[in-house]
């Protein structure tokens, strides 16, 4: 498409509005759900769509849904076509393949009419509490086999007719999940922040003309693929690939192959993840929209982190994997506990591009822990689940030593030790850097992270979703590898081994000791400033020198 | 009554002197190595040329950075934390999130205190208090051993659950005081005693740490006042706008980092309420950033915790502080702010040209253009009278900086590209706005703005029309707004407890104990305030749905705690709750996590509001080009003096008004008036109206 001549102020204007609303959205959204995902975790994301369903602008939340959303508008157009569709529709879908790769995920996509006729869409994808299936969550791993068994599936459907929740379709959703006045409650507050940006989108068309912000949108889409043209020919055409390995999938699982071949030519990429295992059946396969995400993400963050992300970013890059394969599974292959994941898809993706980039490179993050511990509570006969997030260090880069417990990848907080405990049956016993972990170089990666948890409840059982108990992460150029992790039930009895996604019934007084494993470290040891070496040992980062 | 008034900021310290009915003001350097003597500076020059004699004055007011800067410029004492034995890495591992999602090689701020500063002690306190493991004494007495080997000026203690069960870390403070009696002690349950233990721990370190710093200074800002002859009540401005002792200032001094800040947004409430308004947006835009506060229904908005020291104004990249303080957002936009091209666009801050080099037009050496820069070759800002005609300005220089790196790369005339640095400066104030009053359920319709520091008064009408505000008043004085600011401040004490109860399942008696109690904390703090009188008492709580993560702020009823208290207290949440947020759920239950009792004693203040200002004779008759694209280009405007205007002649846009610390722009369609309380009022769209 040709640019034709708009003013420089003119753009900016049309185009900062635009992105003021994907964020205002956001900033609503987080302001007004339940979901404690979207609340605490950032786990939505909002955009804005042109009439053709091209997305213009998406708000800087959750990376998850960066291979999703660019989509989503168009998927609900195949569905909905313009003729379809009035004033004060709504249409909500959570399709792994469609979305965001797991059910939880419920986009809703509202079309934004200006004098009878459209001029965009807005939308918004939240992470839901509950929608069915297995258990609480919807994001079982263990014993899911398929998709069936984690819920409620919602191909495109019309959720708001003119204005109203159309009540039929809400009570097949809402009599299939738990917690339904939650649940209820986000669809609402979806809807209102759709509504509100809505109307923010109709401003900006009445003061500037419909015509001239579309041709705004033209000139946005191809002045940042253009931009991201530039930014990937930076990269010396050729591929680099990578390859890792996951521990398992369950208890006595084989491994799983992450594996990726990364092809610049020509200010265009390709990410291939073909080669790496096939679809397993526990729910933690990649559908293609959450590869997609992930992959997109890490060309971001080794090419530019701060780049406005829109359809025309996406051009140049092309995300792909065998169908069938664990990147790129087929329906009805579950994926409720995809979110292990992330860490991985990016570990490959620096660790090919180190080849290419080893100044913006990086050694493998310590990965993290999402155990749950749920039961009956014995003080109010009511359910609970103690679902925590567990993080860990950063990998040694070119300057600096990894960071020390910062979330990685994803982006959300730790839960408080104190919440925590006034919540559930449970007492942390202790919540520490695990000194000597983190792998040795120039500059060392940063340390794994201990968590105790002491069960105060008569029985739970305990669900771990962890990793790289068989495989360290990786340090570069010399660096070392992190110390691997390991979870210990009872360190202070008979301290036994579990693996890093067993599933175990606990009891009273029973210590689940998670200890994730320390980041990789980036160049030779030896080049290490010994001024480092002595403040580690001051900080008891290490506890000897060599 | 005779009240002297002194804000101590980063570059100068502002004063004003209420002499009964006259106001006298004041800008003199700050002296930071010792604020104490450019106070002293300020006070000379005020008895030479108002005739200020500090033995007569009835209270002296003041507001300081002093806090802020040590954690700023990380030059606070040398603390050591002493916590729960397993839990050495609160403090440095933190709430984990990254401040900017897509960017993996940022720097978290630099706690106050290293890993190697932190030691455990074998204790345990249950979330409900229960002692489940008791104080280690050998762990401690080893610990002690360690801090008094390890030249520390202050220690922190904050233990898990210390809200809900102090004794362990009293008994700490007791020990450390009897065996390190020379090293001051910060405990969490004082300090900050509520639930989450990073941000709790945080505050009470961010204490110890700037206790030395700030108890010397109040020392020495007390015996110079002394020496002076004043002898009165002396009080300091703290986070939440309420006034308070230096005794209490010493003890509790992260309860002042906000202060300055917070005094302005006092101003802005006071001058506000003297036109008649009770909602107010404060709007400070100084040389490097702006800062934005409210004030609803005559009240300024209070958060329960803010930040200290982002990282690019970003949210999320400070230091938490868990004391209530007027609730500010400040953006990387202001006068310094650089413009530069990107992506075919205009891109405006955050990164700014500061004092040095400042401006391209400063003439010291910038060479990037700036907002400053852009207001001048738009004709807003006079050449030849700046800053009280301190310096002039170079325009010449401006239009080259911005032609060369602004116009010709997007292909703009020099006068656009200056307009539209103007405008996406004003847009970015736009967009956080929109975001504060989305977040806190604001109709800026209902609002007021206030505008005040160095380009505040630029920017404001053009502000207040995007964002919809009718009313624009720029106060008088705006230049020492921070210190006018304390002269309508009231002593405030406030005390809160963490206690999660669902009012559904609450009693009446269960409330009565909770407030009482608190009542007992205020008492104790009152008698460090020298201040016989009763005090008047108020309640608020922050309150959600069950369920939900954020709270909001829920004034509570009056008068004795009866039965159906809690179910007025529910009452109240859901009335606000649905005025912020427009729809409300009937059916879900509510719980209250934070409780607070807030003591307020009123200060004694000048009659009235209307001071009279010194009048210097008539609007002389200048004119100036000035450019406004929204109607027509550049225009002949009308620049008058402020100090010359007829209160209630309103003037019609476009009109320049120049003040010696700052310039006012009416665009066409706005109007402005003086007004006999001395502020101007700008309407905004009186043309479009009439």
């Amino acid at each position: 498409m040709s640019e034709r001549e708009m003013d420089a102020l003119t753009l900016t204007v049309i185009w900062n509005g635009i992105m003021s609303i994907a964020e205002e959205l956001g900033i609503t959204l987080r302001h007004t759900a339940f979901s404690e995902g979207v609340r605490e975790g950032d786990d939505f994301s909002t955009a804005v769509f042109d009439r053709q369903g091209r997305m213009i602008a998406q708000g800087n939340f959750s990376p998850g849904h960066l291979g999703s959303m660019p989509f989503v508008a168009q998927h609900v157009r195949e569905y909905f076509p313009e003729e379809n569709l009035e004033p004060g529709d709504a249409i909500a879908l959570n399709d792994s393949f469609m979305g965001s790769g797991h059910f939880p995920d419920v986009f809703q996509v509202m079309p934004v009419f200006l004098d009878g006729s459209i001029i965009g869409y807005v939308a918004t994808s939240a992470h839901q509490v509950d929608m069915g299936g297995a258990a609480p969550g919807s994001q079982k791993v263990h014993g899911v086999t398929e998709s069936y068994q984690e819920g409620l599936r919602i191909l495109p459907v019309k959720l708001v007719r003119a204005g109203n929740f159309d009540e039929d379709i809400l009570r097949i959703i809402l009599g299939n999940v738990r917690m339904p006045d939650k649940v209820r409650g986000d669809l609402a507050a979806q809807h209102g922040a759709n509504l509100t940006a809505a109307e923010r989108l109709c401003q900006l068309h009445r003061d500037h003309g419909t015509a001239r912000v579309e041709h705004a949108h033209d000139i946005i889409l191809d002045r940042t693929e253009m931009h991201m043209r530039e930014a990937l020919a930076k990269v010396p055409d050729g591929t680099y690939s990578f390859e890792d390995y996951m521990d398992d999938y369950g208890t006595d699982t084989d491994p799983i192959k992450v594996a990726v071949d990364i092809t610049f030519d020509d200010g265009t990429v390709t990410l291939d993840f073909s080669r790496s295992s096939d679809q397993v059946p526990a729910a933690i396969n990649s559908y293609i929209n959450y590869t997609r995400a992930y992959a997109v993400f890490g060309i971001k963050v080794f090419c530019d982190a701060h780049f406005p992300q829109n359809a025309g970013g996406m051009r140049p890059i092309t995300v792909t994997a065998r169908e069938g394969s664990f990147f790129n599974p087929t329906f009805p292959a579950p994926s409720g506990g995809r979110a292990i994941l992330q860490i991985r898809i990016f570990d490959a993706i620096n660790g090919a591009m180190a080849k290419a980039m080893p100044e913006r490179a990086m050694g493998a993050f310590s990965h993290w822990s999402n155990p749950n511990i749920g039961g009956i509570d014995d003080r109010t006969g009511r359910p609970f689940i103690a679902y925590d997030v567990i993080l860990a260090g950063y990998g040694g880069r070119a300057d600096s030593d990894g960071l020390e417990g910062m979330s990685p990848v994803m982006n959300c907080s730790n839960i408080p030790v104190e919440v925590h405990e006034t919540n559930n049956p449970i007492r942390v016993q202790r919540m520490e850097f695990i000194p000597d972990t983190g792998g040795a170089g120039k500059h060392r990666g940063g340390c794994g992270v201990r968590k105790d948890i002491e069960l105060l409840n008569s029985r739970a059982t305990l669900s771990l979703l962890g990793d790289r108990h068989k495989y360290q992460p990786y340090g570069l150029f010399g660096g070392e590898a992190g110390a691997l992790g390991e979870t210990i039930l009872n360190p202070h009895r008979n301290s036994e081994p579990l693996g890093s996604k067993e599933i175990r019934e606990i009891n009273k007084g029973d210590v689940v000791s998670i200890r994730l494993s320390g980041a990789g470290g980036y160049g030779d040891p030896e080049d290490r400033d010994p001024l480092a070496i002595e403040n580690d040992l001051l900080d008891g980062y290490i506890s000897r020198k060599d | 009554m005779k009240r002297l008034a002194f804000d101590i900021g980063g570059t100068f310290t502002d004063f004003v002197f209420e002499d009964d009915d006259t106001i006298h003001t004041l800008k003199v350097p700050t002296t930071p190595e010792d604020p104490a003597v450019g106070v002293i500076e300020g006070m000379r020059h005020l008895e030479q040329a108002a005739g200020l004699d500090a033995g007569d004055l009835n209270a002296v007011l003041h507001a300081t950075t002093v806090a802020t800067n040590a954690i700023i410029e990380r030059k606070g004492g040398r603390t050591a934390l002493i916590t729960t034995d397993g839990f050495r890495d609160i403090l440095i591992i933190g709430r984990q999130k990254r401040y900017e999602t897509y960017d993996l090689y940022i720097k978290p701020p630099k706690p106050l205190v290293q890993r190697r500063d932190i030691f455990e002690v074998v204790e345990r306190v249950g979330y409900d208090g229960e002692i489940v493991i008791a104080l280690d004494l050998p762990s401690l007495d080893t610990v002690i051993d360690r801090i008094a080997e390890g030249n520390y000026e202050a220690v922190a203690v904050a233990l898990l659950h210390a809200y809900a069960a102090p004794a362990h870390e009293q008994e700490i403070r007791d020990r450390l005081r009897q065996r390190l009696p020379d090293i001051d002690v910060s405990i969490s349950s004082e300090v900050s005693p509520k639930f989450r233990e990073y941000e709790r721990t945080n505050t009470t370190v961010a204490n110890s740490y700037v206790k030395p710093i700030v108890s010397r200074y109040v020392r020495h800002l007390g015996e110079a006042l002394s020496t002076k002859g004043f002898q009165n009540e002396f009080f300091i401005m703290q986070s939440s706008g309420g006034l308070v002792s230096p005794e209490f200032a010493r003890n509790f001094p992260i309860r002042i980092v906000e202060s300055g800040p917070a005094a302005g947004v006092l101003m802005a409430r006071d001058a506000a309420a003297e036109e008649g308004f009770d909602h107010v947006i404060a709007f400070d835009m100084g040389g490097t950033t702006a800062k934005l506060g409210a004030v609803d229904d005559g009240v300024p908005s209070i958060s329960p915790t803010f930040e200290v020291d982002p990282v690019r104004y970003k949210r999320g990249s400070g230091l938490p502080i868990n004391t209530p303080a007027v609730e500010l957002l400040e953006i990387g936009a202001g006068g310094g702010s650089v413009a530069r091209a990107d992506l075919g666009t205009i891109a405006v801050g955050p990164d700014s040209a500061g004092a040095e080099p400042g401006p391209v037009c400063y003439g010291r050496g910038g060479t990037s253009p700036t907002v400053t820069d852009a207001n001048l070759v738009l004709g807003y800002l006079d050449p030849d009278y700046f800053n009280d005609g301190a310096f002039t300005l170079n325009v010449d220089a401006a239009r080259e900086a911005i032609q060369r790196k602004i116009a010709e790369p997007l292909d703009l005339s020099t006068e656009d590209a200056a307009w539209g640095i103007h405008l996406i400066a004003t847009n970015n104030m736009e967009h956080a706005i929109r975001i504060v009053s989305v977040e806190r359920g604001r109709d800026p319709r209902r609002y007021a703005m206030v505008a005040f520091g160095g380009a505040g008064p630029l920017h404001a009408a053009k502000l207040a029309r995007k964002i919809g505000v009718p009313q624009v008043i720029i106060p008088k004085n705006a230049g020492v707004g921070s210190a006018v600011g304390l002269l309508g401040a009231d002593a405030r004490l406030d005390a809160s407890a963490t206690r999660l109860l669902r009012l559904n399942e609450t009693s009446g008696d269960t409330l009565r104990q909770l407030y009482s109690e608190l009542e007992v904390r205020v008492r104790k703090d009152l008698r460090r305030m020298a201040q016989p009188d009763e005090p008047i008492w108020s309640r608020f709580a922050y309150m959600r749905f069950a369920g939900q993560g954020f709270e909001i702020h829920v004034p509570l009823p009056d008068g004795p705690i009866g039965d159906d208290y809690p179910r007025a207290a529910e009452a109240a949440f859901r009335n606000a709750y649905a005025a912020r947020h427009r729809f409300s759920d009937e059916q879900a239950a509510v719980e209250a996590v934070d409780w607070y009792l807030v003591a307020t004693i009123e200060t004694e203040k000048s009659a009235t509001g209307s001071i009279t200002v010194p009048s210097a004779g008539t609007p002389s008759a200048r004119t100036r080009s000035a450019f406004f694209p929204d109607a027509g280009g550049w225009l002949e405007t009308q620049v008058l003096n402020r100090a010359g205007l007829i209160p209630g002649n309103a003037i019609k846009g476009p009109t320049i008004i120049a003040d010696p610390d700052s310039t006012a722009v009416v665009p066409p369609g706005d109007s402005v008036e003086a007004t006999s309380n001395g502020h101007l009022v700008i309407r905004i769209g009186a043309e479009d109206r009439s």
